[in-house]
């Protein structure tokens, strides 16, 4: 396969489970080395970066965060600072101001001091993106950030990387299962199945029936969002097709 | 020539003249390290129990100003200072003590704590008895360390007139029983041929069935009753239990010649425990055990 | 939470080095032969009243003890320190990636074949050590290539590991006769009571391993987040790891080597100091560090004035009060 995304992009990976969406993502990252082809950033191949000036570029929000040592919230998210500090890593007055910053963003300060353990999902999704902010990437790369929260919190998560993104310019890299979160906010959408690219393109061009049905292995239905200039995606369950056949993808 | 016969003894008085402790000399240990050591030594540390028991033989425990924690015969030594286990020496009691002379054993005090001590300054003379001849050796050496050498050679004169007397009576006895010595219990260990007790045994007279390389070796039930030994020796300490149990652990194998003809015998463990003078006492009772038509012994011999 | 994590480090080390030092005066002047605090300050402060046999007791036979008492606690600290966050595991210790087995095998065989406690017993242990060491990493995949040191290969090739050679060192005790077994069984509990003047060198090799961790304490830090994680902010995760494994390792194995299996100091002070300071590795390495030479000076102390006659080996002490501490810490922490 082979794709670009632009500075400045949201660009959402959208696909069934199996399809390697997270092991994509990895690659994209440099944790997991491609088997064939590679991944460049600015031109240059990523495997030649230098692991800090990277993590300086580039920020990862993972699915999933273990919280068995008990480190702060304001601990934590200064962490993000760490690809700026030397090795003995003491933090200075910019590095704490940054910190502050991202909290307010996410609209954690007033957690600062509690424990990781202590949060519910969304707050500590939220932190974990504002020790993403604190690495002052210009890429920010999530790994279906949203998939355990309720409607509120999805759409502010989701606010948030758009703001971010508006505000620095940021790209936003996000593997996401919600199709109408993906159709709402990305500019761009990659549809991955079976490890190959099925379509990329405007969610437009690539939330169309046949395309999701053959990849979903579902009935789907697409239309317009009543919220206008929007691709909405229903999959339809079976019971509202008593008498016919299921159609064969 | 007269003139230096008379300034060789000038020297000699001079040298002798000085105050205090000073050193007589070097002497050699028995493990062959050559050391200095004091003149008259006043404050002496036994590092073993059997080490105790011959300065009180040879009557010089006046100069004992520390002993190691079992140090239990004779009676009067349990009122002397401890310095811990032979095994496990307080090299703090012991310096506070300030001796003048360490006497160690290479079988048992831990060589980095006697090192340790020579690093202080204080002299160590080291034991090694393996056999009775080496056991009177001791006697001697420390005789002459302690200016007890009338009572050492005493001592060793009694020691091989004792041992020679039961050599002598067992000398033309034809038969030799065969002698199993318990030394522990569950499991048994007996005795191999590099111990005391093994040669106690031959020159009472007897076949160590258990001689062999292992210095202590282990045996089953089932190897009893292959070795077939005529005559049963138990220490009295072998595995801290009551004679009786010991006597009754046996009962049961009768296939075993001892058993059958009821010789097994529980003797006192002191007397075969300790590299000390106390081993012919113990060579005697097994003398009288194995031929008792040999040697009058009045109540020497350990009832069942 | 501004305060200046550097200004919170340095309070803290300044405060345990204090108690250190506190620890250690009472240590040299306490012991077997009675108690001499006077004693032990004037001679600190180079006044020659005392009576020789005294000075002689606190130069050459208590202060080489606390000493070593101090290298070895501290290091045995840290080790648990690192490992626990190497392994993310709070139950990880210093011996548990084998230490322990290979280097008791190697002593026992060292003292089987009656060689001195030093350097014969030390060489063969610390030797010991670093072969049971090298196997567990081997069968954890430690080709420097792609494959990272998987942490649960790590954890049950130490454990498994640690019980075979346990088996081994059954089976070599109840080969022995009695007093070998005497000497051999005092080493499995730990003795301080064998420091030498040689052993000096050997001891101040610890050192620079000190340091290094220190410099390390960041990246373990961001190594509890998981190595994903550490790697996506810009640790190199695969030589921080290897890093941190060689040189906790070989501390842990030279001070092994020296005074034999001392257990519970590792695992447990780690866990008070991340109890009491929380869990940032910057504070708790100098914490570790200070705080376990403390803790053992003060448990070998015990371990000498408690018996009335001899001493208890000293990982009973480091046992009997460790746990109670650490129970006691839990409990008030839970709310």
């Amino acid at each position: 396969m082979s794709f670009s995304v632009s500075a400045g992009e949201f660009f959402v990976i959208i696909g069934p489970n199996g399809a390697g969406k997270t092991s994509l993502l990895k690659v994209l990252s440099g944790l997991l080395k491609a088997q064939k082809g590679s991944v460049a950033i600015k031109d240059k191949n990523i495997l030649h970066y230098r692991r800090r000036n990277l993590s300086k570029i580039m920020a990862i929000v993972p699915q999933h965060i273990e919280v068995g040592f008990p480190f702060t919230v304001a601990e934590t998210v200064i962490m993000g600072r760490t690809p700026h500090l030397g090795l003995l890593g003491m933090e200075g007055k910019y590095d704490f101001s940054v910190s502050e910053d991202a909290m307010k963003f996410t609209g954690v300060a007033h957690l600062a001091d509690r424990k990781l353990f202590q949060l519910s999902g969304g707050e500590l999704q939220r932190a974990i993106i504002a020790r993403a902010i604190c690495q002052e990437p210009e890429i920010i790369l999530l790994d279906e950030p949203t998939t355990a929260l309720d409607p509120a919190h999805q759409l502010k998560i989701m606010d948030l990387m758009e703001k971010f993104r508006r505000e620095n310019g940021t790209t936003i890299i996000m593997v996401s299962h919600d199709l109408n979160l993906a159709s709402m906010y990305g500019d761009r959408l990659l549809l991955l199945k079976n490890g190959r690219v099925a379509k990329t393109g405007t969610p437009g061009a690539v939330l169309q029936k046949k395309t999701l049905e053959e990849s979903y292995g579902c009935r789907m239905h697409v239309d317009e969002s009543p919220l206008g200039q929007v691709v909405r995606v229903t999959p339809i369950p079976d019971k509202y097709f008593p008498n016919q056949d299921k159609k064969n993808t | 020539m007269p003139r230096n016969v008379h300034i060789i003894f000038f020297l000699a008085v001079l040298f002798l003249l000085q105050p205090g402790n000073m050193f007589a000399g070097t002497v050699t240990d028995q493990v062959g390290r050559t050391l200095m050591v004091p003149e008259n030594p006043q404050r002496v540390v036994a590092l073993a129990p059997s080490i105790t028991e011959i300065i009180y033989d040879l009557g010089q425990e006046d100069r004992l100003v520390g002993v190691t924690q079992y140090s239990t015969y004779p009676s009067e030594a349990q009122s002397l200072p401890r310095v811990g286990s032979y095994v496990r020496l307080d090299i703090e009691k012991i310096v506070a003590l300030k001796p003048d002379l360490c006497l160690a054993t290479k079988d048992g005090n831990p060589k980095h704590i006697v090192d340790k001590i020579v690093n202080l300054g204080i002299p160590v003379y080291v034991i090694n008895p393996r056999n009775l001849q080496q056991i009177m050796d001791t006697v001697t050496g420390l005789g002459s360390l302690l200016h007890a050498e009338k009572a050492a050679s005493k001592l060793v004169f009694e020691m091989e007139k004792r041992i020679g007397q039961v050599q002598e009576r067992v000398k033309n006895e034809p038969s030799r029983p065969r002698v199993f010595f318990q030394i522990d219990a569950e499991p048994l260990f007996s005795a191999g041929t590099d111990t005391f007790i093994h040669e106690l045994i031959e020159l009472a007279g007897g076949i160590n069935t258990t001689a062999g390389e292992v210095s202590y070796p282990r045996y089953t039930w089932e190897d009893i009753i292959v070795l077939q030994p005529e005559i049963v020796l138990i220490s009295s300490m072998a595995g801290g239990l009551t004679p009786e149990y010991l006597l009754n652990s046996w009962k049961k194998w009768d296939l075993v010649s001892a058993v059958k003809n009821d010789r097994i015998f529980v003797v006192d463990a002191e007397l075969f425990d300790r590299p000390t003078p106390r081993l012919v006492q113990g060579l005697e009772v097994i003398a009288a055990i194995l031929h008792p038509e040999l040697f009058v012994q009045d109540g020497k011999k350990t009832e069942e | 939470m501004n305060t200046s994590i550097g200004k919170r480090i340095l309070l803290i080390t300044i405060l345990l080095s204090a108690l250190l030092i506190l620890i250690g005066i009472i240590a040299i002047a306490a012991g077997s032969s009675g108690i001499h605090f006077w004693e032990t300050l004037a001679i600190m402060a180079g006044k020659n009243g005392t009576d020789n046999a005294t000075a002689t007791i606190i130069w050459q036979i208590r202060l080489p003890r606390v000493i070593l008492a101090a290298f070895v606690g501290g290091s045995l600290a840290l080790g648990g320190l690192v490992f626990q966050a190497l392994l993310r595991n709070p139950l990880a210790e210093p011996y548990i990636l084998g230490i322990s087995g290979g280097s008791a095998i190697g002593a026992i065989l060292a003292m089987l074949l009656s060689l001195s406690y030093f350097p014969g017993v030390t060489i063969f242990s610390f030797t010991g050590s670093l072969l049971v060491l090298a196997f567990v990493t081997a069968l954890a995949g430690t080709t420097l290539g792609n494959t990272m040191l998987s942490r649960d290969s790590l954890l049950l090739g130490g454990v498994m590991m640690n019980a075979f050679c346990a088996a081994v060192i059954m089976f070599l005790i109840s080969m022995t006769r009695s007093f070998q077994v005497q000497h051999i069984l005092y080493w499995l509990m730990g003795d301080l009571a064998t420091m030498q003047k040689g052993q000096l060198p050997i001891l101040l090799l610890v050192l620079p391993c000190f340091m290094i961790i220190f410099m390390l304490a960041r990246p373990m830090n961001l190594l509890l987040l998981g190595r994903e994680t550490a790697a996506a902010m810009g640790i190199n995760v695969k030589n921080i790891v290897m890093l941190l494994l060689i040189i906790t390792s070989l501390m842990v194995s030279i001070i092994v080597s020296l005074s034999g299996l001392i257990g519970f100091v590792g695992l447990v002070i780690p866990h008070i100091f991340r109890l009491l300071l929380g869990p940032d590795h910057r504070l708790l390495v100098p914490a570790c560090l200070l705080g376990g030479a403390s803790y053992l000076i003060l448990c070998d102390l015990l371990a000498r004035l408690l018996p009335s006659s001899g001493e208890l080996p000293v990982g009973i002490i480091t046992a009997l009060i460790g746990a109670p501490l650490f129970i006691v810490l839990l409990l008030r922490n839970r709310t």
